[in-house]
This record gives C-alpha cells, structure tokens and sequence, in this order.
C-alpha cells in the first residue's frame, strides 16, 4: 500500500489503517461486501453523495451485512445524522436528544452520567455512512441493471428458440422472477408478459407451460393481462397442468387460477369445468404434499363462493371426499373443508350426499372441540342442516358420536351468542326422540350439567 | 380348460427338474428349457415397453385417417405402388358420391316440400341415371376424361347442389367436395394419387390393421415404440373382441363433432352424434380400459367451423340445451366448448371413482391437416411418457 501521510492513526479491527475514505470503503475494511472496482479503480470517485436518508430506505433489503459501527444503539437503524456524546459514544441525532429531553442524563450505552450534555456531529462517521451507503446503492443498482438485462436477453430469446432450450431459458427466468421480485415491472413494460402469455396456447407442451405458469403465478399481472389469459383453450391448458404435473407444478396451478378468479370478468361458467374440479380434490386428497392439500382446499373454497358450480363438485363426489379428508386436517386445515361442505349442504343434491355419507356426522363432530371459532360455525351449520333433514335418522347417529357433549361445550364456551344459540337447538333437535333421562345416561352427562 | 391344466402340468414339471441335484443340471435338456424361459421373459418384458393405442370411435370418424397420418408421419409413408393401389378407390369413392347425389336429389324431390329446386334439369337426366347405375356395381370402371365431364356437368346442376348444402339426411360423404374439385386430375391417364389424395380417400376399415412407430423425439434419441390399432367402427359385434384390448396403454376415441345433424349409415333414422354419444359410454364402462388413459379427438373441426353458422347445435338432442353466443369466431370457440365440456360430463358420468386416475385430455383435431396432426400427436406423446415416470414414481 502506497505511504501517505496519516492524519489520525486510529487502529481497527483485523489491524489495518484506515488510508482515506474511498479506499476503506472500497477494499471492504468494513466489510462492504468486496464491492468490484471500475476500469480504472475509481468505481468510489464516480459515486454520487446520493441523499443519504433515502438511499438507506432503498436499500432497506440489504439491512443486514450493515456495518455494526454505523448503526445507532437506541433505534438499532443505521445514522443518518450521527453525534457524539462526551462520552465518546455516538447515536442519531434525533434519539439521543429524545432521550435527553426525557430528563436522562447518562449515556444509555455505558450508563456514565454525562458531564457535559453537548452532542458533536461526528462528521468523520457520516461521510463513511454515505460513502458506504452509496457505493452499496451503485452496486445494487449495477446488480439490477443486470438482472434487468439478462432478463430481457431471455425474453429475446424465447421469441426464437424451441423445445428444450425454451424450457431452459423459462427456468432461467423463472429463478430470476423469484430471487428479484422488481423484474416483475420491468417484464410487464418491455413486453415479456405479452410474450409468456403468447407461449400458452392449445398445442403448448407440458415442459413450457409449466415453466410459464411458475413465472406468471410470481409476478402481479394488469387486468387486460389477465383476462387474455381466460381464453378458454389456455385454462384447458392449465387445468391439464394440474392434473399431470409435479407437486410444485400443480400448486403454482393452482395459486394462478386462484389469482385469475379475482378478476371481475372471471366466468365460472365457462372456467371451472369438472376436470378442474376432479384435479382439485385429487390434489386434496394426496396425504404426501400438505401444501398441496391446503392449496386445493383454498381455490375449491373460493370456487364454492358461485353458486352455480355447486351442484358440478357434488356430482363428482366432492362430499364424500371432503367428510373424509376431514379426519386427518388439523383444526386450521380443516375450516376451509368444513367451509366447502357448508356450501354445498345449501343445494339439495349437497344437503342428500351428505347426510348419505356415514362419516359426515362423526367426523364433523369430532372437529366440533378443537375447531377455531369460524370452524364451529361452519361444523354447527352442517349438523343442524342434516340433522333437520333426517331427523330421526341423524339425532341417534350424532348422539353415538358423542354431539352433545361437544354442544354443550360450544354453549359454555366464550364464543358468540349466536353460535350459543345454534348449539343449543341443534342440543334440542337431538334430544327431540329421547326422554330426558335416557338422552342424559346415552350423553354420560353429570348432575352438574344437568 | 384343458390346455391350463396341461401347461400347469408341465409348469409342475420343470419346477420339480429345477430341484434336481448340481450333475443333472447340465443336462441338454434343460439347458434347451432355460433358453426358452429366457426368451419368453425377454419378449414379454420387450412386448411390454411397446405402449399400444387403441383407436375407437364410430363409422367415419376419423380414425383411419388418423392412421393413415401416423404413417405418413413415422413411418416411411405411402410407396408408389401404395399410392397407385388407391386409384381404384378414389374412382369408386367419386361414382358412389355421385350416385348418392343423384340419387338423394330425386328422393329431396318427391318427398321435400320445396321440391323444384331439387329437380334436375331435363338434359342432365340421361347423365344421372347412368351414372347412378355405374355407382351401383360393385366393380367401378375406371374413370375417363369423358365420364369425368358428364360428372362435372351433374355436380353444377343447380339441384345437386343443393342437395349437397343439404345433405345431411343423406349419405353424402364429407369429401365429396375434394372429390367434385379434382375430378380433373383424377380421371387423368397417368394418374398416381397424392399424399392428399389417400387421406381423403374412403374405405370401410374391416377386421383390424396396426402399426408399429416410433416418434423420434427433437435430441434424435430413439423415442418410445407405440403399437396402433384401427377397428372397423361400423356398428357390430364389438362386445364380443373388445376384451382383446384389455390394457392398452391408451384408447384414442375419434367423434366427428361436425355430425350433429347426420343419420348413421347403418340406420337412417339414428343421429350420428347420439351414436357417438352412446358408443362413449360404452366403451367408458369397459373394464377392459381400467387403467388405459383416455385421449378423446374431437376431429373435423374445420367442417364443424362452417356449419355451426348454418345448422344450430339443438337439432342434436344431446346438444338440445345450448343457447349460442356471439359470432363469427367468437361463436364457433363457444359452441365448440359447449361440446367439450358434454363430453366432459359424459367422461366423469360414466367412470367409476376408481378410475379417477386415469389420464383423460380432449384434443381438438382436424384429422385431414397433417401438421395439425403432428402437433397432438406429440402432446399426446408427451402425456404417455409423463404418465410413465409418474408410475415408474419418478416424478
């Protein structure tokens, strides 16, 4: 290293010296991240001093490899105005003197009692703060500008080649969507979501349309967007994707029809055909992917919001597969089942599969103790809707299962009045067929209670 | 009955030599024995690396010419003595359109109730009524340059052509316009049928004919051996051979989706579309096909494209509860998924939950266009082999 003559001599850490300001910044002696040197070296020189305060909001995401010397002991943020107490130790400006005005008079780091209450801007520390801030703000700029170009490399790309080397490059960006999600803006203005969507089409192979939907399931999408990718030769696409992909393949599937069905145009009717339907409960049913189920279950509760498509689930079994996955859904997972079934006992052909099944009044009763709040709601609604329907049928069935014990529990339970009032008469409705004291004996129910 | 009992007879009998002690072993008999075990277990295990596909679907449907396509396609194609053994059938396929024409034209004329347009003119008269005889025999005589002017004359009469726009309660076949265009070239001394030609050409598939190929995937490795089959779709005794099929790797099912307006062949007063219908069904209850994924060809898009603007989909029973939407393009898309998604319906009505996992895709065909055929045919490939890795648990 060249001699220069040293205007203070202080040591740091590891034993260097600090030479001058561009130089300490740059070669990392604070651990800047071994930023790369420009042609001639001087990548510091060309720095800008940037506003400091909001080039450390831009940079938020970096937070974490900020040098400990440069971050403030009381807000644990990096100083944008450091001062210096008479004890020699520093803070932001703005906090120490909060502190003080509070009427402390130490130093809230050593707890010395200050002798003198003046607080010196410590300017040395301030310019390494912006100088390191803005090397930092360059460098993540270069980095994104890469990205960026990379990026629309690809895109060039994939107006041109086919077959594997299209499947490869969609990878390539589909990792680059996840790891930066600001290209997501950059995609949309440049054309490369119009390009995605255009690669969606009937004759779309597996390998490609996998790869686009992982991109375009990352990235927030415009409306006109959106409802280019309803036509119906694309959803027949992404629904034969769900029902022949891999776990992450089907999820991402799943998630993007989901994101599609926000939309205000969004046709059910047309959209949600009996292949979707049967590749979601598949999906739900499959015990080896959790994520898998919860993702189903999430789009068939959003699905079963219309009305008209509730008769399609129930004709393809959805009742008796969802009563059935119902046993093995802990309490969380399983308020979004209960919520289908709930849906779907408001149609006729719904309300009869249900009370057909034999698991729909032990499997829902058992879920009565440990459900959250909107989970009993929905389990109530399910029971009184079957146990009206069939009464004498039912009241003995939920009286096996061990129902009232359960109600009653909902009764003393915090929960609201109105569910109190639905748990008690569905208690009513199963008591309708026994006397008082064989209903008592049959729920091995205490004095107490009585 | 019997034959078990012999073969598990000699099964015993091996099993037993194979317990021999070490010095007999190396005897030449059963050296020879092991030779022929190993065969067989080589042939069965190479039997079962070729994935057969089965074509089903009823009367011209398009499944021959869906074989003929995968010929062309994978296999060296037709040779010239191929393409000159259909000239006779074209000749044949051009008397029998005329004749059905003709012939349709006089019957439209007594029974409809506009009647005069389906008269022919006076002076073409003597043409038809020869022409009708000639396309009754059973062995057409080749076709002139004159005859093939007299034709030309009867197809611009104004009432075969009506017929023809008409000619849905008839027989007349869907190619009976390529025929009409290219009588020309047909009736030519030296002519030799195109590539075109033959896929156009019509004969009734009797009994069965398969093919061996290989698609060749795009990195030039070997791809996998598919084995197609294509059944006569007449109806028949198909209960009785169906369970031939057992295990298919795939049953490939072709509907015409533009026959919702035709009569059968076999029985004029049957909707070619409830036939279809029907047919689904059935072969869908199979369970036979069990395990065997479905493709399902809508095939003849491209008529389907122009009649839905003439003839709406509710003259088919089936169809009886579509309400059209939009035009032009817009409303083609929409009756086309309006027929997707019956069959659709049809599928998951009439599989049993245990076959839930069987793969199950409709594909949008023009059997005729070849590029458009080697298209599915490569997403088709490309499902199959997928299905593979997630048996084999690879995926």
């Amino acid at each position: 290293m060249p001699q220069f003559q040293q205007h203070a001599s202080w040591r740091l850490e590891g034993g260097g010296q600090v030479i001058d300001l561009e130089t300490a910044v740059k070669d990392g002696i604070l651990g800047g991240g071994g930023l790369p040197s420009g042609k001639d070296g001087t990548l510091g020189a060309a720095a800008e001093k940037l506003d400091l305060k909001k080039t450390i909001e831009e940079l938020d995401s970096a937070a974490e490899d900020v040098p400990s010397v440069f971050i403030c002991p009381i807000s644990l943020e990096p100083m944008v105005d450091p001062v210096t107490l008479c004890t020699g130790q520093t803070y932001e400006r703005g906090n120490i003197l909060k502190w003080l005005s509070l009427g402390h008079l130490t130093c809230p780091t050593t707890m010395q009692e200050l002798w003198d209450d003046a607080v010196t801007p410590n300017r040395t520390l301030h310019q390494l703060i912006s100088a390191w801030f803005s090397q930092r703000y360059l460098l993540v700029k270069k980095r994104s500008e890469d990205v960026q170009g990379r990026a629309a490399e690809l895109v060039q790309s994939l107006k041109k080649v086919k077959g594997q080397a299209r499947v490869e490059a969609l990878k390539e960006l589909q990792k680059m969507v996840v790891a930066h999600p600001s290209l997501g803006n950059a995609l949309a203005d440049s054309g490369g979501v119009a390009l995605l969507s255009s690669l969606l089409g009937p004759f779309t192979s597996h390998a490609v349309g996998s790869e686009v939907i992982a991109i375009l399931v990352n990235l927030s999408l415009d409306s006109d967007t959106k409802a280019s990718l309803m036509q119906p030769a694309r959803i027949s696409l992404v629904v034969d994707m769900l029902n022949e992909g891999t776990i992450d393949t089907k999820i991402n599937c799943t998630r993007y029809i989901e994101m599609l069905m926000a939309e205000k145009s969004f046709r059910c009717e047309f959209m949600l055909s009996l292949s979707l339907l049967v590749a979601l409960l598949r999906l739900a049913k499959d015990k080896r992917h959790p994520n898998g189920i919860a993702a189903a279950l999430s789009l068939l509760e959003a699905i079963c919001s219309h009305e008209q498509v509730r008769s399609s689930l129930v004709s393809v079994g959805a009742v008796t597969q969802l009563v059935e996955l119902l046993r093995n859904l802990s309490p969380e997972g399983s308020v979004p089942a209960l919520h289908i079934l709930d849906d779907l006992s408001t149609i006729p052909e719904g309300l009869s599969a249900l009370k057909d099944c034999p698991q729909t009044i032990p499997n829902t009763v058992r879920l009565l103790m440990r459900a959250s709040e909107a989970g009993v709601q929905y389990a109530l609604s399910i029971l009184w809707a079957v146990c009206k329907l069939a009464p004498d049928e039912c009241a003995s069935l939920a009286v096996e299962a061990g129902l009232p014990a359960n109600l009653l529990l909902v009764i003393q339970s915090g929960c609201n009045p109105e569910l109190k009032q639905r748990a008690a008469e569905l208690l009513k409705l199963c008591s309708l067929n026994y006397t008082t004291t064989l209903f008592i004996s049959k729920c091995k129910l205490t004095r107490t209670i009585q | 009955m019997i034959s078990m009992l012999y073969f598990v007879v000699e099964s015993m009998g091996s099993f037993c030599s194979r317990q021999q002690p070490l010095n007999e072993v190396d005897s030449d008999e059963n050296k020879q024995a092991a030779k022929i075990d190993s065969r067989i277990a080589e042939e069965t295990k190479a039997e079962q690396h070729i994935h057969k596909l089965l074509l089903l679907g009823a009367g011209e449907s398009g499944k021959s010419t869906i074989f003929k396509q995968i010929r062309l396609l994978f296999q060296t194609g037709f040779d010239e003595a191929e393409l000159r053994s259909y000239t006779s059938v074209i000749h044949a396929n051009v008397y029998q359109t005329i004749k059905i024409l003709y012939d349709g034209a006089k019957e439209l004329a007594e029974n409809e109730p506009n009647s005069l347009k389906y008269v022919v003119r006076a002076d073409n008269k003597e043409i038809g009524e020869k022409l009708s005889e000639i396309g009754s025999r059973m062995d057409s005589p080749c076709l002139t340059k004159e005859i093939a002017k007299e034709i030309v004359t009867l197809w611009n009469d104004t009432a075969i052509q009506e017929t023809y726009s008409h000619g849905n309660i008839l027989q007349v076949p869907d190619c009976a316009q390529y025929f009409m265009e290219n009588l020309e070239r047909f009736s030519e001394v030296n002519y030799i049928p195109t590539k075109e030609d033959v896929l156009h050409a019509r004969v009734r598939t009797t009994g069965v004919v398969e093919i061996q190929f290989s698609p060749v995937g795009e990195s030039r490795k070997s791809g996998e051996v598919y084995r197609l089959y294509d059944v006569g779709g007449q109806r028949n005794e198909r209960r009785k051979w169906i369970h031939l099929f057992e295990g298919v790797t795939s049953v490939i099912f072709c509907a015409a989706i533009s026959e919702y307006d035709q009569m059968l062949f076999e029985d004029d007063t049957k909707n070619r579309m409830m036939e279809t219908k029907e047919l689904f069904e059935w072969v869908l209850k199979q369970s036979c096909f069990e395990k065997s994924s479905f493709m399902l060809f809508l095939n003849k898009f491209d008529i389907f494209e122009k009649k839905v603007h003439r003839v709406p989909l509710n003259v088919c029973e089936w169809f009886k509860d579509y309400q059209p939407m939009g035009s032009g393009k817009q409303e083609v898309e929409h009756a086309y998924e309006f027929v997707k998604k019956k069959f659709e319906e049809l599928y998951f009505q009439n599989s049993k939950p245990d076959c839930v996992d069987r793969a199950f895709k409709i594909y949008r065909t023009t059997a005729l266009d070849q590029k458009l055929v080697k298209k599915t045919f490569k997403l088709v490939d490309e499902t199959l082999r997928r299905r593979n890795l997630i048996e084999a648990g690879l995926l």
